[in-house]
């Protein structure tokens, strides 16, 4: 493993979901535990099987809402800075792909990137909802081996009828109308509105909201779309990220989990276990209130945890119906707990078992 | 430095035989028929060997996607038709990516890349950050791109070091 040689900051960030707009909303929206699904009104859930999921009532489009976190968590940044910058972004593809031959994923990104005044798109990451962590894993092993001074990294999801039906199709959304991560009686999950952005660069280059202290990234080598139930491919991703910080399981003071209210809750919960032992972190999963946000996911739950760092508490897991015997980890119930760590992971899974973990450190 | 250790180039016109799981399109048939040929070439039957298969990461680059797949989606849900649940399985690149890991058992990262540029130098640039950051020693590239009916695509497994 390479040998750390530059401390990795996070100098900006922002993010929009259901929550609301800005970072104060998706941290008083954590904290509060104020559950953001409802039912759909941005296009017709009629002849779906589920209708609800967590969206943004006034959303913009995905790329006026990607331009507008970019400006967000760029605005400490000059005209020069951003001009020597370069973006990874984080998606589904375009958002009319489908529809439209024209449109592709790669000159959505660099539209981006040129209204965002950035030098250019390094990297378009698709690896669906570990793209936004698999992206600040790699600007931060980038900037820590001092191959890059500053990088951008973005990542969106906004509700749309397309993957809203393939995931109604596949029975994996939760018919009660809430998203219940580790609970018995879960019964899936609900897609959300996820945008978000950071600036990573050198600890010494400016004020920093939270060190990038480690990361990791493992494959499961199980299954097309379902989670390893041993949880090796996890706990080995969260492993490389503690390795890389110099970081022993005892010292991380929360979990912000990949769970999302289906089955597979519970691959992750061993998963858990095996890499914290008999630490037992304390553990919340924030797609409890604002929903999976698929491609922006990893992003939007890495900033909502540093959000709660920096404010010295824990985000709520909502929703929880009682205790799951497969599910055993500490979750963080019936409201915000102290941060007793500044140290922190999230943790981020998806199909074809790929999985991602960051280790935060608040500043 | 790396190493391409194996190269398969499935041209346009190749027609994949059909993969389990994966319908409507040919895009995943095609990753995993590529993908198959160059990791028999360096280990054989699968598995691969644990200590090397543990160690090798997936990435897949595509500009286009499974633009069929997408294609398909959009029209079923603009003319009010049903749709099929095994297209959730194969909903995102990685489904696929994951049955390469899952057959060979890879436990390296999986990622899905876009590329911006030439897609086989932005996979073997992205081949050698895997590696030098610790998390891959081998890497199977595999880029592949769809327009029409029509498919090619090319996988090459990567290691560190010198050419051998």
């Amino acid at each position: 493993m390479t040998e750390p040689r530059t401390r990795v900051g996070i100098t900006g960030l922002a993010a929009t979901s259901a929550l609301g707009r800005g970072t104060q909303a998706q941290l008083a929206g954590a904290l509060a535990g104020a559950a953001a699904f409802g039912p759909v009104r941005r296009f017709d859930t009629g002849r779906r099987r589920v209708t609800a999921a967590a969206t943004l009532p006034d959303a913009s489009s995905l790329a006026d809402e990607l331009a507008e976190v970019v400006s967000e968590a760029c605005a400490g940044l000059g005209a020069t800075e951003r001009a020597e910058t370069p973006l990874l972004l984080g998606l589904h593809g375009h958002p009319d792909a489908g529809r439209s031959p024209e449109a592709t994923t790669a000159a959505f990104a660099g539209e981006l990137a040129q209204r965002s005044g950035l030098a250019g798109v390094a990297r378009v990451y698709t690896c669906a909802c570990v793209s936004g962590s698999t992206a600040v894993a790699d600007a931060a092993a980038r900037i820590r081996s001092g191959r890059s001074e500053r990088v951008v990294v973005a990542a969106g999801y906004l509700v749309e009828p397309d993957q809203f039906a393939l995931f109604d199709a596949g029975r994996a959304l939760a018919a009660d109308g809430a998203a219940r991560p580790f609970s018995a009686g879960r019964d899936g999950l609900l897609l959300g509105d996820a945008v978000s952005a950071v600036v990573l660069e050198p600890v010494a280059a400016r004020e920093v909201l939270a060190e990038v202290a480690g990361w990791g990234r493992a494959g499961d080598a199980h299954h097309v779309v379902r989670p390893d139930p041993d949880g090796h491919g996890l706990a080995r991703a969260i492993t490389a990220a503690l390795r890389r910080g110099r970081i022993r399981p005892d010292e991380v003071g929360y979990v912000n989990a990949n769970a999302s209210g289906a089955d597979g809750d519970s691959a992750e919960a061993v998963a858990l276990r095996r890499a914290f032992g008999a630490a037992r972190p304390p553990v919340s999963s924030t797609k409890s209130v604002h929903g999976h946000g698929l491609e922006g996911s990893g992003l939007l739950e890495l900033v909502i945890t540093v959000l709660g760092l920096r404010a010295g508490k824990l985000p709520v897991n909502v929703g929880h119906l009682g205790p799951d015997p497969a599910c055993d980890v500490d979750l963080v119930l019936d409201g915000p707990r102290r941060a007793a760590s500044p140290y922190a992971v999230s943790v981020n899974a998806a199909f074809g078992g790929a999985n991602t973990a960051l280790l935060v450190r608040a500043t | 430095m790396s190493t391409e250790l194996v190269a398969v180039t499935m041209p346009e016109g190749t027609v994949p035989p059909p993969l389990p799981g994966f319908v409507v399109s040919s895009f995943s048939p095609l990753v995993a028929v590529a993908a198959d040929r160059c990791l028999t070439a360096r280990h054989g039957d699968p598995p691969a060997a644990d200590a090397v298969g543990q160690r090798t990461a997936v990435v897949l680059v595509s500009g286009s996607g499974d633009a069929r797949m997408a294609e398909h989606v959009a029209d079923a849900v603009d003319a009010g038709a049903r749709i099929g649940p095994l297209l959730f399985f194969q909903a995102v690149p990685n489904s696929v990516a994951g049955h390469v890991a899952a057959r060979w058992s890879l436990g390296g990262p999986v990622v899905c890349l876009c590329p911006t540029g030439e897609p086989k130098a932005e996979g073997l640039a992205y081949a050698r950050l895997l590696i030098e950051d610790g998390d891959a020693d081998e890497v199977l590239l595999v880029c592949v791109e769809q327009a029409g009916a029509a498919a090619c695509a090319h996988a090459v497994l990567v290691s560190e070091g010198e050419s051998r």
